[in-house]
């Protein structure tokens, strides 16, 4: 039995009451609790395009949503965000040397049926920047979708990687919960805007100046 | 306008989000997920930050500054229910305090949103978007582990036993419960805790968590008339452990 | 929060022989070129090897790093500095999750990688074995170790990964509210009462070898590292982002009135560069390998952490009940 516990200088730390051996017990080394994930994409403003943020992992797509608003719009001006479990998310190749994803596509769209589903497609113009998207698509498939967005989305700068979600897939905050990010204009102090000490710098030289010079 | 009515409200509200607010920082980099540790936090912020609005308002009727009243003051001049003040302990307690304060805060500020006092109304409408988010994750999370292993639903069952009656401090009798009414500054404590006990449940059903039967609860009251824990005082010697080597010093 | 000084693995001289050395040559060309490398495309199994480590190591730095400043956010005095306080903090931990996302794109998933940080199977900035005994400590932290966090980020913020560039650009963005805070609440320090100044110089003190050992040792030039540097893994050698934190902050510590504790230190006119007492690089070897001040703290807080929030991860994956895939992007 440890009898003492990890005196820190943190009064949390030491509230945590940490047996002093604990780094020499056994790990609990069962399963990985390693959740799923989801693909974050975030509005920057009204009338700007979604664009791929990163990703959260969370247990459920609700929660996964409210997980995406503090990690990755706490400090970045925001309009709407939208979650899909990786899984959901379809991902054409790359493509290299100026050829588009859609001139690797042969074939016809089909007609659009009554049982089609709505997919969100978003392209990536450039290596290393982030997907984004680009418009929707009516179609019975995948496969038909990939179609269908060539038909209707495709850009004349070459796509490099297409990343295509049924709509159903994606969570969106709805329009009347937008308001979760309107917060106190008294934030700043997340800003660094908000750490002005120039003056106070300015007048603290002076002072040694005019001491150092009698 | 009745300015002690007045003062007295401002100032538990105040004193219960700092309070809270600083216990919810503690989870900062020692959270259970990574992303739950962030949203928590978040809304540890969100808190500390209202407060300071409250106390900024405090200060324009007469009251002292935002620092000298949070950092100066003893345990038996803060406001805050005993709820607050009462340690992390582990994660349920922690999750569970806060979706019965969060529930109680988010009607509380959408009745003063209509309160006669405009600064305090038009504060509840600028932290609308902040509460909702708050309520939204309370609930999100309450209902996934109420529902989930027998472990979670174990352990929330358990703190939601402890907490209810401490929970049911927050609407302590004030003694200027007409007069805010009359006032039309807010419509009380007892209309609150009757819309809180229907605002929970609601949520609580969709859980496998059972709610007690409220009415046989006696509840914590004390601390809306300085009357606390032995954990208060530590928590404001510690809170204001470096403020206080010279309360006059710019920090 | 990071620095240099990053352990790679050794490299065996038979890494690349069974590589494909076709797509080993549109490999480099491509880096050649500046294009970024993305998480679907064919890579060299020493690469992602090495990079697996290196931002797995960046996210344990981010996530440790989170607790010496932690070590004050019940304390800050008033309430700009106790908001101020938990909002980096919190960053921390932000960075932390957007590290390790970057690395599991390359195939690890988290939480290997954090049973892997708390059974001591890898590393994390040295820099944070050092305890933070006053709040002048915590805005050192804030200020200085930002500061060469920024210098080292920066620098590989250019490197060839794209889901790590990705992380590194908000993590950047982010790290200037860092800066500037540290430095409001330095200056507050330096120039405020005496004690205030005495308890700065102290922390000063205590926490400028630690300063100095953040970038790493010299680096010996290898075909190890000409080959990390060739993929753009690595950036920028120790010593010239030592050179660039010295050129950047010494000035501003100076103008602050206060003292450094190294004799030597100065800006030599004929090579431009600055001269130093060497650190004690014996000192850096046994922290790193466990024994500093407070390694054994920050492991035990990390794996205490992962323990009593152990029910809530199982619970939310029952209810999630479906399998973890490799992120995207």
């Amino acid at each position: 039995m440890a009898s003492t516990f990890i005196q820190s200088l943190d009064p949390r730390v030491t509230r945590l009451q940490m047996p002093e051996d604990i780094n020499q017990q056994p790990l609990q080394s069962e399963a990985l609790d390693q959740l799923v994930t989801f693909q974050v994409f975030m509005q920057k403003k009204e009338g700007k395009n979604f664009e791929h943020a990163g990703i959260v992992h969370a247990p459920t797509v609700e929660l996964a949503l409210l997980y995406a608003k503090e990690q990755y719009s706490r400090r970045f001006t925001c309009s709407g965000m939208a979650v899909a479990e990786t899984s959901t998310v379809m991902a054409s190749p790359y493509t290299d040397g100026g050829i588009s994803v859609y001139q690797l596509l042969e074939g016809e769209a089909e007609a659009t049926t009554a049982t089609a589903d709505v997919y969100e497609v978003f392209h990536l113009m450039k290596r290393g920047k982030q997907h984004e998207h680009a418009g929707s698509v009516e179609a019975n498939s995948v496969e038909d979708a990939f179609y269908k967005a060539k038909e209707s989305l495709m850009p004349e700068k070459p796509v490099l990687n297409i990343w295509l979600i049924r709509r159903d897939d994606l969570l969106t905050v709805d329009e009347e919960d937008k308001d979760i990010w309107n917060t106190l204009p008294e934030k700043g102090y997340r800003d660094a805007a908000a750490y002005k000490a120039g003056d106070k710098l300015k007048d603290f030289k002076e002072k040694n100046e005019a001491t150092s010079s009698h | 306008m009745n300015t002690d009515a007045l003062k007295e409200l401002l100032y538990k509200i105040a004193d219960d989000q700092l309070i809270l607010g600083h216990r919810n920082s503690e989870w900062t980099g020692v959270g259970p997920l990574l992303e739950e540790d962030i949203a928590f936090s978040s809304m540890a912020q969100d808190k500390v930050g209202q407060s300071y609005q409250l106390y900024q308002m405090l200060h324009q009727m007469g009251e002292q500054e935002p620092d000298t009243v949070a950092f100066m003051r003893n345990a038996n001049q803060f406001h805050n229910s005993q709820f607050v003040e009462l340690p992390v302990g582990e994660y349920d307690f922690s999750l569970i305090r806060h979706f019965l304060f969060d529930h109680a805060e988010l009607i509380r500020f959408s009745m003063l949103s209509q309160s006669s006092y405009e600064p305090l109304a038009q504060l509840a409408r600028k932290i609308k978007g902040e509460l909702k988010y708050h309520v939204m994750h309370a609930n999100s999370i309450i209902k996934q582990l109420g529902n989930a292993t027998e472990e979670s639903i174990s352990r929330l069952q358990k703190s939601l036993e402890g907490a209810l009656p401490y929970a049911l401090g927050l609407f302590e009798p004030s003694p200027f419960e007409e007069a805010l009414k009359e006032g039309g500054i807010f419509e009380g404590e007892t209309a609150l805790q009757a819309k809180w006990e229907e605002s929970i449940r609601k949520i609580v059903e969709q859980t496998a968590l059972q709610l007690p039967d409220l009415k046989t609860l006696t509840p914590v009251y004390g601390g809306r008339s300085g009357v606390h824990t032995e954990h208060l005082q530590p928590l404001l010697d510690e809170m204001a452990e470096v403020f206080r080597v010279d309360p006059t010093a710019e920090w | 929060m990071y620095g240099g000084g990053n352990t790679f693995e050794k490299l065996q001289g038979t890494d690349l022989q069974n590589e494909d050395p076709q797509k080993l040559a549109e490999f480099e060309a491509r880096i050649q070129r500046g294009e970024k490398i993305e998480p679907a495309d064919w890579m060299p199994a020493l690469y992602r090897k090495q990079l697996v480590r290196m931002i797995e190591q960046h996210g344990h730095s981010e996530i440790i790093g989170a607790l010496p400043e932690g070590t004050w956010i019940t304390r800050a005095p008033g309430f700009k500095r106790k908001l101020s306080l938990m909002a980096k903090v919190q960053d921390e931990v932000g960075h932390a999750q957007l590290l390790y996302a970057a690395a599991e794109t390359l195939g690890k998933p988290r939480e290997q990688m954090i049973d892997d940080l708390i059974n001591g199977k890898s590393k994390y900035s040295n820099i944070f074995n050092y305890p933070a005994f006053t709040w002048a400590d915590a805005c050192t932290i804030s200020w200085l170790v930002d500061a060469g966090a920024i210098v080292n980020q920066l620098a590989n913020s250019r490197g060839s990964y794209g889901p790590y560039c990705r992380a590194l650009e908000r993590i950047c963005a982010e790290e200037s509210f860092h800066l500037k805070y540290g430095h409001h609440a330095v200056i507050h320090l330096a120039t405020g009462t005496p004690k205030q100044r005495e308890m700065m110089q102290a922390a000063l003190n205590r926490w400028w070898g630690p300063l100095m050992h953040f970038f790493g040792p010299p680096d010996k030039m290898s075909v190890h590292s000409e080959t990390l540097m060739r993929w753009k893994v690595k950036m920028a050698s120790n010593d010239d982002m030592r050179q660039q934190f010295l050129d950047m902050y010494v000035p501003k510590i100076w103008e602050l009135g206060l003292t450094i504790p190294d004799p030597l230190l100065r800006k030599n006119e004929e090579t431009g560069k600055w001269d130093y007492t060497e650190p004690d690089w014996e000192e850096f070897k046994r922290v790193i390998n466990g024994d500093g001040p407070l390694n054994k703290e920050r492991l035990a807080v990390r794996r205490t952490a992962e323990e009593r929030g152990k029910w809530v991860r199982d619970a939310m994956k029952k209810v999630a009940a479906k399998e973890y895939v490799t992120p995207l992007a």
